[in-house]
Order: structure tokens, then C-alpha cells, then sequence
């Protein structure tokens, strides 16, 4: 199990009490932007206009929008991918890894399952200890059939589940800002995307609005 | 029409015909040996959402309305024929399909009304029907007769909803009348041409690459695809419409 997320308690209270009751007592972190985001409808480009919900790999569940404060970059996969994921995976971790290790707390690393199916809080696990994915702030998570549509749909994502149940799909990894716009996408998978990289830092520095 | 009269309060069943589970060829590659692909049984509306119905909808949900909606779940051509956020006016006729509508916006109207977009597949299935026959599709006379749709002026205002014949379930206005949205639009992954070899494009997709169509004799089908794999969900058009499907059985 790892830390719990940092992300906005009010949210979180409600889907855990749904979700895993008795697991409130172990989300003691709030989060400094916890106030501004409950305040306030988000803009109207963010991707927090959608009420997504999303589990964990620790089983924990969540609403997209208990994102809202931090930069955030986003992708879709699914964890039995053996051609094109590996590298997205691999492609996320150099991008963020061109950061300062103090600046790569400061944003949000969001991967999306296409595959609730298959891709169960345990196949999550297993998927992050093949990547060493760790850090409270990288989230892998699973959603309903329909918000899997819908997020891709929100991302430009296109992807199409085979009958083998391997999934076609474009691999786009989005930055937003602290509101939920996005600000800049790549599709590249090998080499480096420098303006993607700079748009990262971009958001990073940015100063969070005052209200 | 009778849709427009009865239509505020959504589709009732009898609005919704029935589609038996079928064996289908998709002009989608099934990514297996088998030609085949099995649609299971589901229902889907006889006719097009309607302006009346639409406006039933935004005025019962007034997060739909053209006004209020957020820029990610719709363009800035939302609604935008209509004479303002809740009154068709005078030049929009209550009856004729709703268009300028995203996909967000069809999903939730569907939703509002006990049901879903139908997926491509189930789209095809019925589209595939002629008056008589479940599938037509080898039929020349009526390729031709769908086809000529296509050549027709986008200009041109929409006929209203229930004119053309009903197919052999009994569905109408699959052709003809307006494109429509499907839920899984965003799955319809199309490249430029169909070559396996030199993609430029083909690292972007993991797995079995971007779709390889195998009819290409069913042009007015093929068009359907390119067209839905163009758009964004929150994208909207003149002649971009949607019906509902419910149901989904194995």
C-alpha cells in the first residue's frame, strides 16, 4: 500500500465512504489548493468539467476533479499491452524525469486503464512494480466502460478493444494546468519533446491563482 | 409528426424497435480469422432525436443549454441554429433531427432517457437493412439510392424526421436525413490509406495498427467512418445528428 493521495479530502470523504468505509482515518493529508478547488466551478476547457471516477491501484476511489490544484499530466494504457505501452510508460517516465526531483512532486501523473475489465487494483499493482512506479503523486487507476470512453473522448484519444482483448489505440500524454486545461499534448514515444517538457515547467512555475 | 407530439416527455418502448442479436460482417476488421462479428440484441429509436425532443430535454436540464455549456463538452456552435438557448423560433422546425449537437450532449440526452448511443457496429447492423431485407448492402440499385444522399448540397434545409421508408426493422432515417453520433465514434481508428508497410502513422497505435477497411465497396458506409473518425466529442455540425440504442444483450 502506498501513501495516500494528495488530494481534496472533502472529495475523497464522500467516494470513500462508498467505496472503502473506514478508510477515511488513513487520508490524514490535506491539500493546499483543497480550498480553491472546492470554491469554484472549474473553467470551462477543463477536463474537470467531467465527473469522472476513478479507483486506484490501492483500491481507493477518487473523482478526477480531486486532481484540480496541481499540474497534471495524463495518459491512457492498459497493463497487458506488450507493443506500444511499454514505451509510453517508459516515455512518461523520461518526461518527468527532466524535471528536478522537487518539481516532480509538484504535479499530478495520472494513468487511465482502457481495460476496467482486466485491469483490477491487483493487475494495477503488478503494473506498477514492473515499472517502479512510486511517488503518492503518480496515480494509475481504472474507470467504468463510460468514463473510459468519455476521458478519451475528452483527450483525443481513440482506442478500439480487440477480440482478443487487446486494445488499438493512439498514445497521447496531455499536460494541463492547475485548472484542468489541457496546455500541451505529444504523441512522441521514442525521443525527446522539448516543447512538451517546457510546457510541463511552464505549469509548474506558474503561480497558482489567487481568488 | 407523431414523435413531435408525444415527444416532450422522451421515447417511450414503442419508439424503440427491437434489433435481434445477429452474426455481422462489419466493414471494420474483426482483428480475428472469423469474417464475423456478433451484435447482440439491443434497441434502438426508429427515428432521429428531434428538435421538440431536444429542447424537452434542455429546458428539463438547463446545464444543455447553448448559454451554459462548458467549452470542453461542446464548440461554440452548439444549438446554434436555434433562435435562442430555450425557443426553436421560427426558421427550425420542431420536427426536423436535432443537429449542432457534440457527442457529450448526445450521450446525455440518451442517458436523460433510459438509454445510450448505440455503438458503430449496431449502427452498421441496421443501416445494412433495406425495406425488406436485414442486409442489402450487396445490392446495387440500393447503394445507388444512399449514395445520392451524399451528393446533395449540405446547404440544403433537413427534411423532418419519419419521411423516409422504414427498414426492415422497422427503423428509419439511417440514410438520407443526417449523419448520426455513435458512443464509440472515438474508436473508429482510420488512417489516411489503409497500407500496412511506411505508416508514418503507425507507432502512434499500440497493437493491431490503425484499421485496415475491408469493403471498400460500401462507399456511403466508409464515408460514415471517415466522417465520425474526423470529429471531437465536443465537435457539432449541421448535419450531425443522433439517435439512441438501450439494451444490450449477449
Amino acid at each position: 500500500m502506498r501513501p495516500s493521495r494528495p488530494v481534496a479530502v472533502g472529495f475523497l470523504a464522500a467516494a470513500l465512504a462508498i467505496a472503502a468505509p473506514g478508510g477515511l482515518a488513513s487520508e490524514p493529508k490535506t491539500h493546499r489548493h483543497e480550498a480553491l478547488a472546492a470554491a469554484t466551478a472549474p473553467p470551462g476547457d477543463s477536463l474537470y468539467q467531467l465527473p469522472i471516477s476513478l479507483q486506484s491501484a490501492d483500491g481507493k476511489t477518487f473523482k478526477i476533479t480531486d486532481l484540480r490544484g496541481e499540474p497534471l499530466v495524463i495518459t491512457m494504457f492498459y497493463s497487458h499491452c506488450s507493443s506500444v505501452c511499454p514505451l509510453l510508460t517508459a516515455q512518461l517516465q523520461r518526461l518527468i524525469g527532466q524535471l528536478p526531483r522537487a518539481q516532480q512532486q509538484r504535479i499530478h501523473v495520472l494513468m487511465v486503464s482502457f481495460d476496467p475489465t482486466r485491469d483490477t487494483p491487483e493487475a494495477l499493482r503488478h503494473f506498477e512494480a514492473e515499472h517502479h512506479i512510486q511517488g503518492a503523486n503518480w496515480i494509475v487507476a481504472r474507470a467504468s466502460v463510460s468514463d473510459v470512453r468519455a476521458l478519451a473522448a475528452a483527450l483525443g484519444i481513440q482506442y478500439r478493444e480487440l477480440p482478443d482483448h487487446t486494445f488499438n489505440h493512439s498514445a497521447i500524454i496531455s499536460v494541463t494546468d492547475r485548472e484542468g486545461t489541457v496546455r500541451a499534448r505529444t504523441s512522441e514515444l521514442t525521443g525527446s519533446d522539448e516543447a512538451f517538457v517546457q510546457a510541463l515547467r511552464t505549469q509548474i512555475g506558474t503561480t497558482p491563482p489567487r481568488r | 409528426m407523431l414523435l413531435a407530439l408525444g415527444g416532450a416527455a422522451g421515447l417511450s418502448a414503442a419508439e424503440r424497435a427491437p434489433v435481434p442479436g445477429a452474426d455481422f460482417v462489419s466493414v471494420l476488421p474483426s482483428g480475428t480469422q472469423a469474417p464475423a462479428v456478433h451484435v447482440g440484441s439491443f434497441a434502438m429509436d426508429r427515428q432521429p432525436v428531434t428538435n421538440a425532443q431536444y429542447l424537452a430535454f434542455v429546458l428539463e436540464h438547463p446545464q444543455w443549454r447553448r448559454d451554459r455549456i462548458a467549452k470542453l463538452i461542446a464548440d461554440g456552435d452548439y444549438l446554434s441554429h436555434w433562435a435562442a438557448a430555450d425557443r426553436l423560433g421560427e426558421s427550425v422546425q420542431p420536427d426536423q433531427p436535432v443537429t449542432r449537437v457534440s457527442w457529450f450532449a448526445a450521450r446525455a440526452y440518451c442517458e436523460a432517457h433510459g438509454g445510450r448511443l448505440p455503438d458503430w457496429q449496431e449502427w452498421e447492423l441496421v443501416a445494412a437493412a433495406d425495406e425488406q431485407h436485414a442486409d442489402a448492402r450487396h445490392d446495387p440499385d440500393w447503394q445507388a439510392k444512399i449514395l445520392d444522399w451524399y451528393g446533395r448540397p449540405a446547404s440544403e434545409p433537413l427534411a423532418n424526421v419519419g419521411l423516409g421508408a422504414a427498414n426492415y426493422y422497422g427503423i428509419q432515417d439511417l440514410h438520407g436525413l443526417v449523419w448520426e453520433w455513435v458512443e464509440d465514434f472515438n474508436a473508429l481508428i482510420v488512417s489516411g490509406d489503409s497500407r500496412e508497410q511506411g505508416d508514418p502513422d503507425r507507432l502512434k497505435f499500440c497493437g493491431a495498427g490503425a484499421l485496415s477497411l475491408k469493403d471498400r465497396e460500401n462507399y456511403a458506409v466508409l464515408m460514415r467512418i471517415a466522417f465520425l473518425s474526423s470529429l471531437e466529442a465536443r465537435s457539432t455540425a449541421h448535419s450531425l445528428g443522433f439517435r439512441c440504442a438501450s439494451g444490450r444483450d449477449p
